[in-house]
């Protein structure tokens, strides 16, 4: 029995056969990567380890938007206990760049909900670079970048 | 051809070109943290055909601020000089290999002026090469200044 929703959906995007000719391939690729970076926001939000773990690399780089460098496990960690209750986390724009096995994604995220009794609402630039490794997509690094320009 | 250039062709091409070199990973290794460095160097050149050669076409390059630039918007912003930069060194280097994927993190320090002002920025780099032929490129990078 699965321990998540979130992980199932998972399990399921990864397990969907690709397509056999290459363009509606690629594109298949592209949105089994989308859903995906989906599920890690639906993850964040009910703070599911289970599901994070399924999405990551056992050699996943982690850099926070303040510059935390942290390891796959470190990140899970601090998922988990971070004071941050995120309400509500959405991609507002996500664009694939895909490559022979390689896929790189770059896209604006937003998170809001409360910290510490307080609102809270952050606004960051993401760059994921997923590996597809016996055609399962895995995110082996990740940056935030806040956006203040 | 600049020098930089010439010495960013070598790398790119290393292992076929400079004769012995460690096998495997650790090849791929050596030449990944030479082309960090050739780009540190190139930045403060401004070599823009240098810095070209390193980068895929497809590149998105995440600034400091969060903008988001395309390889024609980030060697233009090198162009510009805007940020006229005097130094920049690169820290902390660890390339992950992933087959004919490469991960390299790291730390920078940026100095140079802005309006006539002098600045030092201390960020985090994400870098994704991969391996075309037999050229490491750049199909990604991502900066984000540390805050801590």
């Amino acid at each position: 029995m699965w321990r998540s929703r979130t992980a199932f959906l998972i399990l399921l995007v990864l397990t969907v056969p690709a397509f056999a000719q290459s363009g509606a391939r690629a594109e298949s690729e592209q949105v089994k990567i989308l859903a995906l970076e989906n599920a890690w926001n639906q993850a964040i939000q009910g703070k599911d380890r289970a599901a994070l773990d399924m999405l990551m690399g056992a050699d996943l780089v982690y850099v926070d938007y303040d510059g935390t460098l942290m390891s796959k496990a470190d990140y899970l960690a601090s998922v988990k206990s971070s004071p941050q209750h995120p309400a509500r986390v959405v991609s507002e724009f996500m664009n694939v760049n895909l490559y022979e096995g390689v896929a790189v994604v770059n896209g604006i995220y937003r998170e809001s909900g409360e910290k510490n009794g307080k609102p809270y609402m952050l606004r960051e630039r993401f760059t994921d670079t997923w590996l597809r490794r016996e055609d399962k997509w895995i995110c082996v690094a990740s940056q935030s970048t806040l956006i203040s320009h | 051809m600049k020098p930089l250039a010439l010495v960013l062709t070598l790398l790119c091409s290393a292992p076929s070109v400079v004769g012995a070199q460690p096998s495997g990973d650790s090849a791929a290794r050596s030449s990944i943290l030479a082309l960090e460095h050739a780009w540190d160097q190139a930045l403060e050149r401004q070599d823009i055909k240098g810095l070209a050669d390193i980068f895929d076409n497809g590149l998105m390059y995440v600034d400091y601020d969060g903008k988001l630039l395309t390889k024609t918007d980030y060697l233009a912003r090198v162009k510009l000089n805007k940020d006229n930069f005097q130094q920049v060194v690169s820290g902390d280097l660890i390339v992950q290999i992933f087959g004919s994927t490469a991960i390299a993190v790291g730390s920078y320090r940026a100095a140079g002026t802005e309006g006539g002002k002098p600045f030092v920025r201390r960020g985090r780099f994400v870098d994704t090469w991969i391996l075309e032929g037999k050229n490491w490129i750049c199909i990604a990078a991502s900066t984000t200044s540390i805050q801590h």
